[in-house]
């Protein structure tokens, strides 16, 4: 068995399943430092520890069981290929590609060099 | 993304085994041009459902994975009509999805060789299905706007040669002499 897989669960109520995103959301927060310093990221830990939240704020609202235990079951199979470098770091950052990407072109000569829209 | 999805939840498409609970099930654009079939079926099976209400999330939307601009994209389900040039018919038997053009921008022209290009992935994108209920559904539990294009069946007029003969009170159709 590989180092920080769990055994995908059924959670029986939400309460339940309450818990077992909590403790995902801290496993990933532990990991922060770890994930800045084992991709080399050129990102401050706190950015990282924003996007972690940015992510799980983005399914706050969905409470039908089977949906949370596969939304868990993704972040634990996410969480493991992260903090087990078995990612690139393109990956990584394709997190933050909304903040990274550089400006759109807006003159015609810089759109040229672009060559697209 | 249909892949993930049946695999997923392969139970799903039995909630949705009866026809009545899928019209009623979500307030769709199109159900309600089309109610007289609706009030049919009710009658028939004089089974009054209350309607559930919409739930917020759509499921397969969060799941997928797929990236939140296909949100607010539209498409567009509709069925294939026959080429002019050809009388095979095999291409019209399924209900199709396929996406929108996207408005102001996502294609230009190379401005250097001229080459079409897009950054639209999902221009390519046709989905097929048998009925235009399952494209609904599945549109649905996607999250994506649609619209429906209706079909209209070709007619079949049969042909007699005969008829070419009969007598017409107005104009000719056909002059027959060279």
């Amino acid at each position: 068995m590989s180092a920080l897989a769990y055994r995908t669960t059924i959670s029986p109520s939400l309460n339940e399943a309450r818990k077992r995103v909590l403790q995902l959301y801290r496993d990933w927060q532990r990991a922060a430092p770890k994930v800045v310093s084992g991709y080399l990221l050129d990102i401050p830990v706190s950015a990282v520890r924003a996007k972690i939240r940015e992510e799980f704020e983005k399914n706050r609202d969905v409470d039908d069981l089977h949906v949370i235990d596969i939304l868990i079951f993704k972040g634990r199979a996410e969480y493991q290929e992260t903090v087990n470098i078995w990612k690139m770091d393109t990956h990584i950052m394709n997190y933050f590609s909304k903040e990274e990407s550089p400006p759109k072109p807006r003159s015609f000569l810089e759109n040229f060099y672009e060559g697209r829209d | 993304m249909s892949l993930l999805f049946k695999r997923t939840f392969p139970f799903s498409r039995l909630q949705v085994v009866p026809n009545v609970t899928i019209l009623k099930r979500f307030n769709s654009g199109y159900l309600d041009s089309d109610s007289s079939v609706l009030a049919k079926k009710e009658s028939k099976n004089e089974v009054v459902e209350t309607a559930p209400e919409k739930t917020q999330i759509i499921t397969a939307d969060i799941i997928s994975g797929a990236p939140t601009e296909l949100r607010y994209r539209t498409v567009r389900i509709y069925k294939p009509t026959k080429t002019a040039m050809q009388s095979g018919e095999h291409n019209t038997k399924h209900w199709r999805i396929d996406f929108d053009i996207l408005e102001g921008g996502g294609r230009w022209e190379n401005p250097l060789m001229g080459w079409a290009s897009s950054s639209d992935y999902m221009q390519a994108l046709r989905i097929k299905f048998k009925s235009k209920e399952d494209a609904i559904y599945f549109a649905e539990k996607q999250g994506w706007d649609y619209y429906v294009q209706d079909h209209i069946e070709p007619k079949f007029h049969k042909k007699v040669y005969a008829d070419n003969f009969k007598y017409s009170p107005g104009k000719l159709r056909i002059i027959k002499t060279k």
